[in-house]
């Protein structure tokens, strides 16, 4: 059980409400809408990574995976499991990105075992070495590695906020993947 | 020596360089700035974060110090311990936050000790007891605590970045908070 009152739609401001009802109307959006003075910048945030055309989706739910499997987030991965079959991944691929070590083993790409690689080990040590940082920036450049980054900086983040506020897993309403900015 | 190439300042758009000239001129910024189609929302979540009167502004360095720590920060640490200062803390009350055990240090409040129980915990384990919620729930509210979670998540997550990209501290420039 959540361990606070989901606020409501109507109590948002205008850009957050539309931002939430965009995204599912999921309960974690309606949680996190406590801290009504923060919220809207959070979404706002959020928007911007989702809806940037420079790191592949693919990729994205990759590293989502991954956090929410190494940060432990039941939420996160209820939800990114279905997400991440939207974008495109079978379900052995999501079982062995979630899973302690069977990702090492399956069929992947080399630039998708180094994210991998990257996302366990900054994880778990809280750095990266050095040759396996220039291997996932030589292959992506710099522009979608600091996405890339940030995608992990937000969904380790949120792990944190849904293991605290106990968030409970939406029943059927699952993040669509949204249109994304026409490329530049 | 950062990992990544900083953009320079005069590369950026009219409102980033604005932003940065309010802000600060800081490595962090210039190295977020590679990413321009998701830098200007995080500078917009930055700013709310900021400028929200629920917490002092020493309430809010108490947090973010300790995130620091945790996390293993030098980028954080080197830009919050003289802003934590400015907010009133003492150096004994820093010393104490980037403790192993903060527990033991005088001059704290409740409330401030509570917020350092719930960063200590959640950034440790990954998640909350019922106890420590429920204390943390009794003395700061549903808003109040959410947003404080807020702010662990934005710096628990920079941390990463930063430890990351390997980003050299800044020289003299300091982030306005």
């Amino acid at each position: 059980m959540t361990r606070i009152a989901y606020r409501q739609p109507e109590e948002m401001t205008e850009q957050a409400r539309e931002l939430t009802l965009k995204r599912g109307n999921l309960n974690v959006y309606r949680a996190l809408a406590n801290a009504e003075k923060v919220f809207t910048g959070w979404m706002v945030a959020g928007q911007a990574a989702l809806a940037s055309p420079v790191l592949p989706v693919r990729l994205r739910e990759f590293v989502v995976l991954r956090t929410a499997y190494l940060m432990d987030s039941p939420y996160e991965l209820g939800q990114h499991r279905d997400v991440a079959r939207t974008a495109g991944l079978s379900r052995d691929e999501i079982n062995a990105i979630t899973s302690e070590s069977a990702w090492q083993e399956a069929d992947f790409s080399p630039v998708e075992l180094a994210v991998l690689r990257l996302t366990t080990e900054l994880l778990t040590t809280r750095t990266v070495s050095a040759e396996l940082f220039d291997q996932v920036h030589t292959a992506l450049g710099s522009e979608a590695t600091v996405e890339l980054l940030m995608v992990i900086s937000r969904y380790a983040g949120l792990a944190l906020m849904l293991n605290a506020l106990d968030v409970d897993l939406d029943e059927t309403a699952r993040l669509p993947i949204p249109p994304r900015q026409a490329s530049q | 020596m950062s990992r990544i190439p900083l953009v320079s300042v005069e590369q950026q758009p009219e409102p980033m360089r604005q932003w940065m000239a309010r802000r600060g001129n800081l490595k962090v910024f210039r190295l977020l700035a590679n990413a321009p189609h998701v830098f200007p929302a995080w500078t917009q979540m930055v700013d709310e974060l900021f400028e929200s009167p629920t917490f002092s502004r020493r309430m809010r360095e108490v947090v973010i110090l300790r995130v620091a720590h945790l996390q293993g920060s030098r980028y954080e640490l080197s830009q919050h311990v003289g802003i934590a200062r400015n907010a009133g803390l003492t150096d004994q009350q820093i010393n104490a936050i980037l403790d192993t055990d903060h527990s033991d240090a005088a001059g704290f409040s409740d409330t401030e000790r509570t917020a350092l129980d719930v960063t200590t915990e959640l950034c440790s384990t990954h998640r909350l007891r019922d106890d420590t919620f429920a204390a943390a729930q009794a003395v700061f509210g549903d808003e109040a605590l959410t947003e404080l979670l807020m702010i662990i998540s934005c710096y628990y997550g920079l941390a990463l970045v930063l430890n990351a990209t390997d980003l050299d501290v800044d020289g003299t420039a300091r982030f306005q908070p």
